[in-house]
């Protein structure tokens, strides 16, 4: 008896096909597979050959746990070239911005936690403060950073990004790139209370 | 000429010196920009991969502020910062329910069509008017230059109207034709540099970067120009570390279109900041010809 290729499970395609089409606002069913997407990907030589094309099918044939966890949704860059070479207008990128999302909803942990780390810093920053403060978001990102390390005992990795950043800060200091002002904007308020707002009436 | 005019939270830290160029070379050319008040951060693409909420509302808001201002053309120079802006005015504008929800929030609401323009599209129609070449006064004529634009000039995650050609845009060289200066042409003009994975993920934005100086090296220019502060840190400040890791034994000055406008129009290197590079410049601009017109 010979396994099957592909597992094909509709139940659990149809509606996640749904969620990310609809979260995504791209039309992954007129995908058929060219993969000039994957020929395009920035990251397609990192990811393990799982290029835009690989992602849009485990959707397709209702493999949540693949859609959820693989290398692609966490290095994808967004630099949008996928979406831009695709025959069918499909944005790939839009569709790993999306699954990241969903990924942190069903608290699927990320192989790349310094990727969720800096985006959480930095909308943190921009929204805490109207404005992104560079140094705060840098000590921020590190000190999620830094504990996420700690917690798995991995001490030299702790140095190794300290020293980096280290020296980064003091070449940025000599050329007078380093900015030591703080930067806000008053109404901040508005987009906070927005977006509270927005929380309690989708869920 | 009145602009409005939205830095972002770049251009008044680690890029200081592109906001103070661009104050600079606009100065020149006539063209006031007000900045608009009380601007917010645009989120990036942060926003975008962690809230798509906030990816609408941050943006929104200094779309609103611009508005108000009462000017019909608001410049941009981020590239990132220019990008969110413009797609989150499309957006909005074909999704009104969102629209509502969000400006229900605001003081100064998101109405009326304020045109989001890159500094790049400025630099245009100031050439296709003849006013640049009025101000020019000086040849640099040691450059040898790739144009690199990066990702968010022409790529978008939701359709607009894009001002230059998608794979392989020619506004920068337009503008640098026109100081005397000859681009060359190459592969990876809109190559991804990385962006914020040369923080998170090194490997991979190294990986990025490499392949983008060594195309300009195989063509053998001797710098890049780019209008992306994003681009312009990851390839300045990194480029040691890119180049150590990738075996890569030159190293190529990335400059601000800004800073090579100005020395055309007779700022000099001190002025426009040109020294505050990881990748030192400013020999680049000692040779200096009288400029002559290419009739």
């Amino acid at each position: 008896m010979t396994a099957s290729a592909i597992e094909v499970a509709p139940e659990v395609a149809s509606p996640l096909i749904t969620e990310v089409m609809e979260r995504s606002g791209q039309n992954l069913l007129a995908c058929y597979q060219c993969r000039r997407c994957a020929g395009a990907c920035s990251v397609g030589d990192e990811t393990g050959f799982f290029t835009p094309d690989r992602l849009i099918r485990s959707i397709l044939i209702g493999d949540r746990q693949t859609a959820l966890n693989n290398e692609l949704i966490w290095k994808c860059v967004s630099c949008y070239t996928c979406g831009i070479r695709c025959p069918n207008g499909i944005q790939t990128g839009r569709i790993t911005e999306t699954l990241k999302k969903m990924a942190k909803e069903a608290h699927q942990t990320s192989p790349h936690p310094r990727v969720v780390h800096f985006h959480d810093a930095f909308v943190g920053s921009g929204v805490r403060w109207g404005r992104v403060n560079e140094t705060e978001l840098m000590a921020v990102y590190e000190m999620k950073n830094t504990a996420a390390d700690i917690k798995k005992m991995d001490f030299a990795a702790v140095v190794a990004e300290v020293t980096r950043q280290l020296k980064l800060a003091m070449a940025m200091f000599r050329l007078g790139r380093m900015h030591f002002g703080f930067l806000s904007a008053k109404g901040r308020g508005e987009i906070k209370r927005l977006r509270k707002k927005a929380k309690t009436t989708t869920h | 000429m009145e602009l409005a005019y939205y830095p972002g939270c770049s251009l008044k830290q680690s890029s200081a010196l592109y906001d103070h160029q661009t104050r600079l070379v606009f100065d020149r050319l006539g063209v006031q920009l007000k900045e608009i008040e009380d601007w917010n951060c645009c989120g990036a693409t942060s926003a975008g991969k962690t809230d798509d909420f906030l990816a609408m509302a941050m943006p929104a808001r200094n779309l609103g502020i611009a508005a108000r201002s009462g000017l019909a053309e608001m410049v941009i120079p981020c590239s990132a910062c220019y990008s969110r802006t413009l797609v989150a005015q499309h957006y909005l504008e074909a999704h009104p329910n969102l629209k509502d929800q969000i400006n229900a929030g605001f003081a100064k609401p998101v109405n009326g069509p304020v045109k989001i323009s890159s500094i790049l599209e400025v630099l245009l129609s100031l050439h296709d008017s003849g006013t640049l070449a009025g101000t020019l006064a000086y040849r640099p004529k040691a450059l040898k230059p790739v144009c690199y634009y990066g990702c968010m000039l022409t790529r978008f995650p939701f359709s607009v109207p894009v001002p230059d050609d998608i794979e392989n845009p020619l506004g920068m060289e337009r503008i640098l034709e026109a100081l005397g200066i000859h681009p060359i042409d190459w592969n990876c003009k809109t190559s991804c540099c990385g962006a914020s994975a040369a923080v998170t993920d090194p490997a991979v934005a190294h990986a990025l970067m490499a392949k983008i100086l060594s195309d300009a090296l195989a063509r053998n220019a001797n710098c890049l120009v780019t209008t992306c502060p994003m681009c312009q840190m990851n390839l300045d400040a990194y480029q040691d570390a890119v180049c150590q890791a990738h075996n890569i034994s030159e190293r190529l000055p990335v400059f601000f279109i800004t800073e090579v406008v100005g020395m055309a129009m007779g700022l000099d290197t001190k002025q426009l900041e040109i020294e505050k590079h990881f990748i030192n410049g400013t020999d680049l601009f000692k040779e200096l010809e009288p400029y002559e017109s290419e009739q």
